[in-house]
């Protein structure tokens, strides 16, 4: 017994230490990086500890670049993908796991399906699609695309706090005369809420990390997002590393900010519902 | 009375709007590829001539097509072992109980959160030739004896994109695994221990059986996801070097866009979605767990 927990111990933190090093330590890179100089960064000896610190690149980029314009792009566009995704996938998902209607299966697949189709694939299309509407260069074609991505798996999330809910519960209510209505905005969504909550973080980092559509269907420079506006960067011959570095980690911090507040919904979200 | 049970006209009304959105976004694009492919357009918004099913006999010629469904072949099966790999250890550890395991497991996922184009600045700083911190921590371990250049050869481009591509997924797939484990009744485990069982063997005949229908989903939307990469792929090698990493979507791409043959790309698009629609229909009816409710 002692030596197989003693095996167990030390799985245990050699994949610990693994997951630290792989996972995490990328990230302390990065943000340390983004205030060493210049030379510090391209240095061919490397430290671990910085020597240098400086925050001129991140004056660069705040009050010397079109980040903010970037930042207002990228929140509005990631907002409303999520605020519509949500309605439509609550609503899917209700209907899906609470009415058991004459094909629910099918209609379950088809959204796994949908999988097989976004990307690239889609891409050529929709471009014509959206020039035949005059819709390319705006909001609405880069959230309708966006929410195109996120729900199907919304819905499947939704599942299992869908299911966690009593059937009683509802039946009940009707039983006290209580609207469909009634039922779902004072019973279903209020228990559903950490499942709801989860399934809004999600839709909003499918929006937050878009690039291929937003790089083709956008093409004024004051519509661009985040990632569009960084992957510019990216491309030059001559990358300004710190100027990049700073652009990273300040399209990142508005996801991990969201995610101090809400993010152990969105994990509990995830690894809680008891998925049958 | 209302019901909650079988209701027809009710579910099917819940359901339309995402089911018409969808449909829409889907089949519309889907029908103006295929009358594309069928024409012999070049750049977007000029019109082409008639060819019938040229584009199709042409297209299972070149040797293009057949490099890069090669290559997202091999692209779907490395990106499986690698983040199947990562994500059962990421998800066995979490599941066991030591300090820090909460915040662990709420910040694990943090290379799914960041943009892909981050993802990208971080890997091509952190694999840089020149000055990159894993070259020269490999170089004082003794691994490596001078800097080497992580895409400059067809292999270890390919294989550096995998990994990549597996270190953003793993850890978002690890917590779907996770629930999976959570809804594993604890006293199966308990009971397996009085009969003497082991760790292997637990994990092989209750573990596993019981992750079968989150596996199903993981399989399918897994490899469909896998196949579709384009920014991470795009943005570090576009393609190269000669073409080692051009998988489909990436000729796709390429095809419209940087070459204007917009019938070739819109051909491309109709029969790469014909082959994922075949997949998923096989891996449906081959694998889809009955449902016990």
């Amino acid at each position: 017994m002692i030596k197989e927990n003693n095996i167990k111990l030390i799985f245990l933190s050699l994949s610990l230490l693994l997951i630290i090093l792989i996972f995490f330590f990328p990230f302390f890179w990065i943000i340390t990086s983004s205030f060493k100089s210049p030379e510090e960064i391209i240095a061919t000896s490397t430290t671990i500890i910085p020597r240098s610190f400086t925050l001129d690149h991140y004056n660069k980029i705040l009050f010397n670049s079109d980040f903010f314009i970037y930042l207002k792009n990228s929140l509005i566009v990631s907002f409303s993908s999520m605020i519509i995704s949500i309605i439509l996938s609550v609503s899917a998902a209700y209907g899906l796991h609470k009415l058991k209607f004459y094909g629910n299966k099918f209609v379950e697949y088809s959204l796994l399906v949908t999988y097989a189709f976004p990307g690239v694939i889609l891409l050529v299309p929709i471009y014509l699609l959206f020039a035949k509407v005059n819709l390319l260069n705006s909001y609405f074609a880069l959230i309708v695309v966006n929410v195109l991505f996120a729900t199907p798996f919304a819905v499947w999330m939704l599942k299992a706090f869908f299911k966690l809910i009593p059937n009683e519960i509802e039946e009940a209510a009707y039983i006290d005369g209580a609207s469909r209505y009634i039922v779902i905005s004072k019973i279903i969504v209020p228990l559903a809420a950490p499942g709801i909550a989860s399934v809004s973080i999600f839709c909003f980092i499918i929006s937050w990390t878009e690039y291929l559509f937003a790089s083709i269907l956008i093409s004024g420079d004051d519509l661009k997002t985040l990632p569009v506006g960084l992957a510019g960067i990216v491309g030059q011959y001559q990358i300004d590393w710190g100027f990049l570095l700073s652009g990273a980690v300040l399209a990142s911090l508005p996801v991990i900010a969201l995610f101090v507040f809400i993010g152990k919904y969105f994990v509990s979200g995830l690894t809680e519902g008891a998925i049958k | 009375m209302i019901s909650v049970k079988k209701n027809n006209i009710e579910g099917w009304l819940f359901v339309s709007p995402l089911f018409i959105w969808i449909s829409l976004i889907i089949l519309v694009p889907i029908y103006i590829a295929f009358e594309l492919s069928l024409f012999n357009v070049k750049i977007i918004g000029t019109s082409g001539k008639f060819v019938g099913i040229d584009n199709y006999v042409k297209l299972f010629g070149k040797s293009k097509f057949l490099n890069a469904s090669l290559n997202s072949f091999y692209w779907i099966i490395g990106n499986a072992i690698c983040q199947t790999f990562f994500a059962f250890t990421i998800a066995l550890t979490i599941n066991y109980k030591f300090p820090g395991k909460k915040i662990m497991a709420n910040w694990i996922i943090l290379s799914f959160i960041i943009p892909t184009v981050v993802v990208v600045v971080i890997w091509k700083l952190m694999l840089s030739s020149s000055s990159g911190v894993i070259n020269s921590v490999l170089i004082d371990i003794g691994l490596l004896d001078e800097a080497t250049g992580f895409f400059s050869s067809p292999n270890k481009a390919f294989i550096s994109l995998v990994l990549i591509n597996s270190w953003r997924w793993s850890p978002f797939l690890a917590l779907i695994i996770l629930s999976g484990l959570n809804s594993i009744n604890r006293e199966m485990y308990d009971a397996s221990k009085v009969d003497g069982a082991n760790f292997v063997q637990q994990f092989l005949f209750i573990t596993f059986p019981n992750l079968k229908s989150v596996l199903f989903v993981l399989g399918l939307v897994g490899t469909l996801l896998s196949f579709n990469i384009f920014d991470i792929i795009w943005l570090i090698t576009k393609g190269g070097p000669s073409s080692a990493t051009t998988t489909l979507p990436l000729l796709i791409y390429e095809t419209a866009f940087t070459k204007f043959r917009i019938s070739q790309a819109a051909t491309l698009s109709i029969v790469t979605s014909f082959l994922l629609l075949l997949f998923s229909i096989i891996f449906i009816k081959t694998m889809a767990p009955k449902e016990d409710d």
